[in-house]
């Protein structure tokens, strides 16, 4: 009983902050609650979700945060996992290296999106000065809808790379050294002992990553807002970016719920998703 | 032969090394290089090296209304809050969590790792008409309570594997000397804890000072926005106009509490992140 009544105050601010607001959306997403109900609710049925299934923008956006998420996030586990084995190695200085790849983790997102915007800026920033002064034509970086979104892919990459990295290393220090020993002397090859032995043995660490940068990035919103504000004509538009429009631009909060629940359905179904991969791999090893 | 075999590798090492650091830190030299130019020199790209070089960016920002380390200011100040409440909250269900099994540590368990994964962004809608309701927007005492909040699952689950690492002995010993409850997780537990509780407050504290949705929809009083949010609005409120270098000049602050917190927790942060990945 006195365990419960320890746990109680974290146990109730945990559902205060991650399962009422859940029933909240139930709830608002079949309520129009708008400018026309002067911001007041009133039951609507299925409304909301009848107008969520025939939204092109709720499907473009969702279609947009999908790729945007696989493609961040199956980059950030190649190069983290590069990273993580150079960093594995043993050699002089590797402390401090290991800190300082760890800072564009640590730094706010919008502080460096703001950056970014800098870096990639059309026709000052230093990318496009370097490419005229080679003589070539500036490049629209956050003006196209393709590069916009190329760049954003980059700029997510950048952040989250050392945090993939630091996870897999921590997973690559629990793999006995006497493994790799046993390996070579059978006269396998360091390319071979990658594929036969670190990276079976790595298999957890990278289920874990993966699920947690997926759902991250499905949730994409800071780095948006900030470095292309979801345009050039909502081309890099989240679907937590279409949410927030919708409740605090559009002022349609019972619409914004039923956004809300339709990213909450595909997170859903991209763990299960993941899930399933995770034991079918597992089955076959 | 295989000497220069280990050199060449030892060479392409340091060449990847060197990549490495070019592409963790480049972007943020580049603002420090840019926060350091005057904006002729930065238009016209032409003042080279030798001339250009000027601290007004830095002046202009922290002689704004409100000045830029008010921002600094607020972070700190929620930061330090959500911490402590998330400590006082996680410290005491970490421990019961760690001291019973069966099926309620498997349902609180599972339900934490669940929170911890989750992207809290979806939950800013209903935390906003929460604080509408109650009264608590435009307030930082308030707004560490969501943080707390969000930051409770990895919380708990970092210090239940720190408690559960404690020998049992300990605090049976400590239960027939007569210490209550309290006694034994002050006076024993916790003293032993150090390491962990650390890791644990820096990771809470950092997601503090970067959190952005919930900041954008609490905060409006300029002068109470936190550093994220009063990003944002610098980087609105001039869509046409280019002030890059008090852009980065605001970079560059922003960053330098972080850089000094990383290099100084460096051992702490990497500890906490790394428990969550092998105890998770």
């Amino acid at each position: 009983m006195s365990a419960l009544l320890l746990m109680a105050p974290a146990l109730l601010l945990l559902l205060a902050v991650f399962v009422w607001p859940l029933l909240d959306y139930a709830w608002l997403s079949l309520q129009a609650q708008s400018v026309f109900t002067g911001l007041q609710p009133e039951p609507v049925g299925l409304a909301n979700w009848q107008r969520l299934l025939a939204d092109g923008r709720f499907w473009q956006d969702a279609g947009q945060t999908l790729r945007f998420a696989v493609v961040s996030v199956g980059l950030e586990l190649v190069l983290g996992l590069g990273f993580a084995l150079l960093l594995h190695q043993r050699w002089r200085g590797r402390g401090v290296v290991r800190t300082l790849t760890l800072l564009p983790w640590a730094l706010p997102t919008t502080v460096m999106a703001l950056g970014w915007r800098w870096i990639f800026n059309d026709p000052n920033g230093p990318i496009n000065a370097l490419l005229q002064s080679l003589g070539l034509a500036s490049v629209p970086f956050l003006a196209s809808p393709q590069l916009a979104w190329q760049t954003t892919v980059l700029a997510d990459v950048w952040k989250t790379t050392p945090f993939v990295a630091l996870l897999l290393l921590a997973g690559l220090q629990m793999i006995p050294a006497d493994l790799y020993e046993a390996f070579a002397l059978e006269g396998g090859s360091p390319w071979q002992s990658l594929w036969r032995v670190t990276l079976p043995l790595l298999r957890p660490y990278i289920f874990i990553v993966l699920l947690f940068r997926l759902a991250q990035a499905l949730g994409v919103f800071d780095l948006v807002v900030v470095l292309t504000g979801g345009g050039p004509a909502s081309s890099t538009e989240s679907l937590a970016v279409y949410a927030y429009l919708n409740a605090m631009r559009f002022l349609d909060f019972g619409y914004s719920a039923t956004v809300m629940l339709g990213m909450f359905v595909l997170l859903l179904i991209s763990s299960a998703g993941l899930l399933l991969l995770q034991r079918r791999v597992q089955v076959r090893a | 032969m295989s000497g220069t075999h280990r050199q060449r590798m030892a060479l392409g090492r340091s060449a990847l090394v060197a990549l490495l650091l070019l592409w963790s830190l480049g972007p943020m030299l580049w603002q420090l290089y840019t926060s350091l130019r005057s904006a002729d020199a930065l238009l016209l790209g032409s003042a080279g090296l030798g001339g250009g070089w000027t601290l007004a960016n830095y002046t202009d920002v922290l002689s704004g209304d409100p000045p830029f380390w008010r921002y600094m200011l607020n972070s700190t100040v929620v930061g330090a809050l959500s911490t402590l409440f998330t400590l006082a909250l996680a410290i005491p269900c970490a421990y019961a969590l760690s001291r019973r099994g069966g099926l309620l540590r498997l349902l609180v368990g599972g339900g934490l790792l669940a929170a911890a994964v989750f992207p809290y962004v979806l939950l800013f809608l209903a935390l906003l008409e929460v604080a509408r309701q109650l009264g608590l927007a435009n307030n930082l005492l308030a707004l560490s309570l969501p943080y707390a909040g969000l930051s409770l699952p990895l919380a708990v689950l970092l210090l239940q594997a720190a408690f559960a690492e404690l020998p049992v002995e300990l605090e049976e010993n400590a239960l027939l000397e007569g210490f209550s409850l309290l006694q034994r997780l002050r006076w024993i537990l916790l003293p032993l804890m150090g390491p962990a509780v650390a890791s644990t407050g820096l990771l809470v504290f950092l997601f503090s000072w970067n959190e952005f949705p919930i900041a954008l929809t609490w905060l409006s009083r300029s002068e109470l926005l936190t550093l994220a949010p009063a990003m944002a609005r610098i980087a609105g409120s001039s869509v046409f106009t280019v002030p890059y270098g008090a852009f980065a000049a605001a970079t560059v602050l922003g960053s330098l509490p972080l850089l000094a917190l990383l290099l100084l927790f460096q051992r702490q942060i990497v500890a906490g992140l790394t428990q969550g990945a092998i105890k998770g």
